[in-house]
């Protein structure tokens, strides 16, 4: 599903360059569940970046659905994002302009989906927020923001989901029901799932957890033989 | 719902949404102020052409003249009237008048029933009474005439006139007519008379010098294309089409000035608005750096993201253009209101240009001021999701310099029409940003070291101005541009209204003495300190004719010069004879443009001093030697300077000047002037009966006319300034709100840290004040040599120094911006913090 070769990343700094990540191969399968874990700035936030086609490698390719993200202009990757990717943030990125509806619907009106309308209410009313459709992000919890935001993921029924820090921002109870809901429709659409986190009891969540450490990744999971994660 | 109709769908809802929740406020805000103050200024200031142009017309005695030395064909005026115009006719010519066995030279103006066409004659029943407005004409076979022919020829009303081969009787005094002319000694006693008399006094017979004169009103579009007929067949050397526009007098002078100020004061708003708009789209481009990385990462292209963002422009703008002309208008009409007891504004007149220039003015600058923001804002990266830090992908920011820059000068340059204005006003823009840039990096300097210390509002103020000096900057510029803007239309407003005032001070003498001869000096000058009345100075006059120039005969010149004489009335001076007078100190209003001064001996033989204008049309130069036939007796005098003379003051005035050292021995008469208040009017006679052969000039009506028209200017002017006070005062509180979104969050976790209100409200004060002081002192700078270009460029004023203003305007931007951002702060105070806190996660 997600293949990546030797994939690096290199910014220049006014002290010269500097590393982010050093080479790394990783092989998701599709409907696998993986967490990314690792210290703040150990580089967790950039490998999902370049994962989901966010941000552009240095050096290495990366195949999403088979498809040479590494070779694909700005405008490609955002049809590809469109077409087969879902996100999820800590700070849950609602356009604040829009209702919690017209959040939802946001990612099927730019895939140009005719019955945006519709899908949206009905996850909304999956979420449990039918009732709020029409309210402003500012007028909503934390948790009711990230379940819009859960929702929005999932409307245009992504083959990917990317999930930076989903719980980072939310108290204990909140966490609990917002990782219920994301793992359920995960599990309900079989979509592939990558998320980055702090935090264990999530990581544990997931099928494999890969360990970031000063720009490396090491695989932690027992069951190493799913996929592959290389020190290159 | 097709892919194509969901981002309009999406950026209808993204309008709906924000302007309901008042976040476009300052965007729309900008375009409403941007259109409603060109429109208002705009609109104001073409109904305040329109009635100042009708006063104008008045004293043309209407819109349009054709003057011609012959009867023009008469099928031109059948044209005319074919046209839609309405005419009227007047015939002058200079003649002796007779009565009472005394003769002298007049000025006989015949006109037919039409005239005048604009403006009214006035008469009174006795010589030097007040004239009042009348209607009617003298009736066949009766003239009026001035008061100073009755004293002259000792006639009562009633009395019998001889004109030519014709008696007439004296019905009235003709007290002014609408197209005398402001000369104060150019015009010959006046006669009015019907033009279905004058075959019968034979004087308009063949050689005479008879001027024609043919008065035309109507539409200008009707007026305008009649010209265009008629033009072609009109001959230089005969005819002489004047409209308005050629007014050379002192009120034509001070309207054009007047209309110059408006198109300057209409050019700042647009600046100012442009300006504005800026500076929200900026804003409105960052606040939505956030949503434009949301839907790129959601999959949105960037052609899908600029057709929303571009959709929501141009909902902005129509939306602002749409309230802003509404706005404006009200404004419009409420200052016409407030000033209809005053200036003759009408309210009836519309006018369609004002309201396509400020809608073309909201759009082009709504779409190029945003035009960059908003290609920053597409700009921005999807990966802002993961990493808030990341702005656009563009700087280049002299890329915004320019584009803007050239927007603000295309619009002025296409709204004015004048290239000159609009590069006076660009270059001192350009120059002040430049001269910004360069405090801002002193700023920078000076911050580090004044920052220092414990921390406290001074340190944290000047922190703030140090980290942020790129923005600092664009709002320095923008506080400068607003102040300087403001300062130039205070400036010129100030110099414009007491440069009018100066040219009628209080006292300015209201009646003119002349042929005051020399044995009768003494007398007169006691008789006038005995009666209190105080005489301005006394200039000595003999008559000459000017004979040769270099030896060259000028018999022609001498003609031709008195055709102009004729046609300018309004100068004054010449005559048939010129007058000749004599002085060492050059007259105050005169200035010398080539050579020198006349010396003060004769040992090199006599110098005579020529004013610029007569020596242009004579072709005379330096050096070249004047005979003057003075009397039967020839002098001649070289020429050694040539003098430019403001015409436009209530002073006599003189082509030729000499030495007294040359003219001691030609016996002149004088003349002089005083002032009587009105309350002292009955005294005239008194004051006269000794002095029956001195001519008695009464100007006191024209002075009144002139005051009352510059007060009128005067005013509009003030409530222009006002409007452009009003506006400026809007873009400084938009500016100061904008910026202080920006410091929301510093401001906020300075709050949670438990900083006190007085620190944060003290530092922001202090930023504030800081930046306001630069602010004002450049455009202090800038204000100097703008005003300067603008005073010699355009206006024909005298430029002078604003040395109060230098210390003024810092104090003054201290001020404004200091309290705008005292009070900003305070509403900021207001706000929860925690409330900010998780509104900027």
């Amino acid at each position: 599903m997600i293949e990546t070769k030797a994939i690096s990343k290199t910014v220049s700094t006014s002290e010269g360059l500097l590393t982010i990540l050093k080479p790394i191969d990783v092989l998701v399968k599709s409907g696998e569940t993986v967490a990314i874990v690792g210290a703040s700035g150990s580089g967790k936030s950039t490998l999902l970046g370049l994962l989901a086609g966010l941000d552009t490698v240095s050096t290495g390719e990366i195949y999403l659905d088979g498809q040479p993200l590494h070779s694909m202009d700005e405008e490609q990757r955002a049809q590809l994002r469109g077409e087969k990717v879902g996100f999820i943030f800590q700070s849950f990125m609602l356009v604040q302009s829009l209702t919690a509806l017209e959040n939802i619907m946001l990612p099927a009106q730019i895939a140009g989906l005719a019955d945006a309308k519709q899908r949206g209410q009905e996850i909304l009313e999956l979420v449990g927020l039918g009732h709020r459709s029409h309210h402003y992000p500012n007028q909503l919890s934390g948790g009711e923001q990230q379940r819009v935001a859960i929702a929005r993921a999932f409307i245009a029924r992504p083959k990917i989901l990317f999930a930076d820090e989903p719980t980072g921002n939310l108290d204990s109870e909140n966490s609990d029901k917002i990782e219920d809901l994301l793992f359920k429709l995960n599990e309900d659409s079989n979509t592939t799932l990558i998320l980055v986190t702090h935090d264990h009891e999530l990581a544990q969540r997931c099928q494999r957890q890969l360990h970031m450490h000063a720009g490396e990744l090491s695989e932690a999971s027992s069951d190493i033989s799913q996929g592959a994660a290389r020190v290159g | 719902m097709s892919g194509k109709a969901m981002w309009g769908d999406l950026a209808w809802r993204l309008f709906r949404h924000e302007a309901r929740r008042g976040e476009l406020s300052i965007i729309l805000a900008a375009i409403v102020l941007s259109v409603a103050a060109v429109l208002s200024l705009s609109l104001f200031s073409a109904r305040l052409q329109t009635a100042l142009s009708a006063k104008s017309a008045e004293f043309m005695a209407s819109d349009r003249q054709l003057t011609s030395n012959s009867a023009v064909d008469p099928e031109w005026l059948d044209k005319a009237r074919e046209s839609g115009l309405n005419t009227a006719q007047q015939r002058g010519m200079r003649s002796m008048v007779f009565a009472n066995d005394n003769m002298v030279l007049a000025d006989v103006r015949a006109v037919n029933e039409q005239y005048p066409l604009k403006g009214k004659v006035k008469s009174s029943d006795d010589p030097f009474a007040i004239g009042v407005e009348t209607d009617s004409l003298p009736e066949p076979g009766n003239v009026w005439i001035d008061s100073r022919l009755f004293q002259v020829l000792k006639l009562n009303i009633g009395d019998k006139l001889e004109i030519g081969d014709a008696l007439f009787t004296v019905s009235k005094v003709v007290a002014d007519i609408p197209d005398r002319g402001f000369s104060v000694f150019g015009n010959d006693h006046l006669v009015l008379m019907r033009l279905v008399d004058l075959d019968s006094t034979n004087l308009a017979g063949p050689g005479s010098r008879v001027g024609y004169r043919y008065f035309f009103t109507g539409s200008s579009g009707d007026l305008d294309s009649y010209y265009d007929w008629l033009e072609p067949q009109l001959n230089s050397e005969l005819h002489r089409w004047v409209s308005i526009e050629d007014d050379d007098t002192a009120i034509g002078n001070s309207v054009r000035r007047a209309e110059r100020f408006f198109l300057l004061a209409s050019l700042l708003a647009i600046v100012l608005a442009s300006v504005s708009i800026a500076v929200a789209a900026q804003r409105y481009s960052q606040r939505h750096f956030d949503p434009v990385a949301i839907m790129k990462t959601l999959g949105a292209s960037r052609s899908w993201v600029q057709k929303v963002y571009l959709t929501q422009i141009l909902l902005i703008t129509v939306f602002g253009i749409i309230l802003g002309v509404i706005v404006g208008y009200s404004i419009q009409q409420l200052v016409v209101w407030l000033v209809a007891e005053r200036v003759p504004v009408s309210i009836d007149s519309w006018h369609w240009r004002p309201l396509v220039v400020a809608v073309f003015t909201g759009f082009i600058c709504a779409v190029l001021f945003s035009l960059y923001p908003l290609m920053k804002l597409f700009s921005v990266p999807p990966l802002r999701v993961l990493r808030r830090d990341l702005g656009a992908g563009m700087s280049a920011r002299f890329i915004q310099f320019l584009a803007s820059g050239s927007a603000i000068f295309l619009l002025m340059w296409a709204y004015s029409g004048n290239l000159r204005i609009s590069l006076i006003l660009f270059v001192c823009g350009v120059l002040l940003v430049l001269g910004l840039l360069l405090v801002t990096m002193g700023l920078i300097r000076v911050g580090r070291k004044l920052g220092q210390g414990n921390i406290g509002p001074w340190q944290l103020a000047w922190a703030r101005i140090r980290r942020r000096a790129m923005d600092n900057s664009v709002q320095l510029i923008s506080f400068s541009v607003t102040l300087l803007l403001l300062l130039v239309v205070l400036v010129m407003r100030n110099d414009m209204v007491s440069q009018w005032r100066q040219q009628l001070p209080e006292g300015t003498p209201n009646y003119f003495l002349a042929n005051i001869t020399d044995n009768k000096l003494a007398n007169f000058q006691q008789h006038f300190a005995d009666l209190n009345v105080e005489t301005g100075d006394l200039y000595p006059i003999v008559r000459g004719r000017l004979a040769a120039i270099d030896q060259e005969s000028v018999r022609t010149a001498v003609s031709k010069e008195d055709e102009d004489e004729e046609e300018n009335n309004g100068r004054g001076g010449l005559g048939r004879e010129a007058n000749l007078s004599w002085t060492d100190t050059l007259q105050e209003g005169n200035t010398i443009i080539a050579g020198e001064w006349l010396s003060a001996d004769i040992t090199n033989g006599p110098e005579v001093s020529v004013e610029q204008g007569v020596a242009e049309r004579l072709d005379i130069k330096l050096n070249d030697m004047l005979s003057f036939n003075i009397g039967g007796q020839t002098m001649e005098a070289k020429v050694t300077s040539l003098r430019e003379v403001n015409w436009q003051s209530m002073r006599p005035n003189f082509f030729f000047i000499l030495q007294p050292a040359a003219m001691a021995d030609f016996s002149p008469t004088y003349i002089t002037s005083f002032h009587l208040p009105p309350e002292r009017k009955s005294e005239l006679t008194q004051l006269m009966a000794p002095f029956s052969s001195v001519s008695l000039f009464d100007i006191d009506a024209r002075i009144n006319q002139l005051r009352e028209i510059i007060d009128q200017v005067s005013l509009a002017v003030e409530f222009i300034l006002i409007l452009v006070l009003a506006a400026g005062s809007l873009v400084l509180i938009a500016q100061v709100q904008s910026s202080m979104d920006e410091r929301l969050q510093e401001l906020a976790i300075l709050r949670t840290l438990g900083a006190k209100g007085r620190l944060i409200r003290l530092s922001v004060i202090f930023e504030f004040v800081i930046i306001g002081v630069v602010a004002g002192a450049m455009a202090a700078i800038a204000n100097e040599l703008t005003l300067y270009l603008l005073q010699t460029q355009i206006f024909n004023m005298e430029a002078n120094m604003h040395w109060d203003f230098w210390l003024l305007s810092p104090l003054m931007g201290a001020a404004i911006v200091g309290v705008l951002g005292a009070v900003s702060c305070w509403r900021l105070l207001r706000l929860n913090t925690a409330a900010i806190l998780r509104q900027m996660l």
